[in-house]
């Protein structure tokens, strides 16, 4: 073996071998490795089903996430439909519903007074 | 490196080539192809496991675990790359997870036997108690240090790969090497002067 108070970056090959030995030699024994493949093998096509996701289900979970947005679009819809058919449409013009009718058609100026008591009657 | 099977796979190039095309065949759904997988690396997967776990048992069913994951994960491994130390870290990381599962002390991993040190009255060869006193000796050592040195000094994986396989510096797994091969060492010295 090797000097321990070196480190070699080689493999040691006596006590790589010995270590070998130690592992393999387990109690009891341990030296059916034809036995081990095969029981590997056997669970081969489960760990392959296992690890697969039908694409129906792909799918399907595509499908409920997609009848979730679409119902929560159609409720926001709605609501802003609903809106805009309460809204009151708007006054033409501020001017048209703040000026009386007969001050537009006198031909005079107005009196100030007149005015000012057309406006407080709007208000 | 290449991995201990009856029949030994071609090396360097030729190796990487060879297991490209089997992970290429397992791929399209040959399933014969991964059966020489597990059949070329199933002693030293099971090594590894039994490194990290000690239990045989345990490390036989990390081992089928890490054959498993491997197989799921299939599509992920670069085929330009050494198939054993991509699979050996999927093997590590399964037993290193059901270590941490168990959530138990170190020592009760061990057939009690073991752990006392002292050959059991029905050890008749020599071999088999030197590697009584192996095992005994690997499990004293901490989980990722065992680990390493069966890595390095029974599977010959260079330092860079065990890096990337535990996840660690490369530094730390010359250290962890370098520590685990002074316990051993002196282990099988005080054995063979005993």
């Amino acid at each position: 073996m090797n000097d321990e108070r070196t480190f070699d970056h080689r493999p040691d090959p006596e006590l790589g071998a010995a270590l070998r030995r130690a592992l393999d030699s387990v109690d009891p024994p341990r030296d059916d490795q034809a036995a081990f493949v095969a029981r590997v093998m056997a669970r081969y096509d489960g760990a392959l089903a296992d690890a697969t996701v039908p694409t129906w289900e792909v799918l399907a979970a595509w499908s409920r996430r997609g009848i979730v947005l679409a119902a929560a679009a159609a409720v926001i819809g709605g609501v802003l439909l609903g809106r805009a058919l309460q809204t009151p449409e708007p006054q033409a013009t501020l001017d048209a519903a703040l000026t009386p009718i007969a001050l537009i058609n006198a031909t005079d100026p107005p009196d100030a007074s007149v005015v000012f008591a057309s406006l407080v009657e709007q208000r | 490196m290449p991995p201990d099977s009856p029949a030994q796979p071609p090396q360097g190039a030729a190796r990487i080539a060879g297991e490209a095309e089997l992970v290429a065949q397992t791929l399209a759904g040959e399933r014969a192809a991964f059966g020489v997988l597990v059949e070329r690396y199933a002693p030293q997967a099971r090594r590894v496991a039994r490194a990290v776990l000690g239990d045989p048992d345990e490390a036989d069913d990390a081992a089928q675990d890490g054959f498993l994951s491997a197989l799921v994960k299939l599509g992920q491994f670069d085929a330009r790359r050494p198939f054993g130390p991509w699979l050996m870290r999927i093997v590590a990381n399964a037993a290193t997870d059901r270590r941490r599962r168990r959530q138990v002390r170190r020592v009760e991993l061990l057939d009690p036997g073991l752990v006392g040190g002292g050959p059991r009255p029905d050890t008749e060869a020599v071999r088999s108690e030197l590697g009584e006193h192996l095992r005994a000796a690997l499990a004293e050592l901490p989980p990722r240090r065992r680990t390493a040195v069966v890595l390095f000094d029974v599977e010959g994986y260079s330092h860079a790969e065990i890096a990337e396989m535990l996840g660690i510096p490369e530094g730390t797994v010359r250290s962890e090497v370098f520590h685990a091969r002074r316990r051993l060492r002196a282990l099988l010295a005080d054995w063979k002067g005993a």
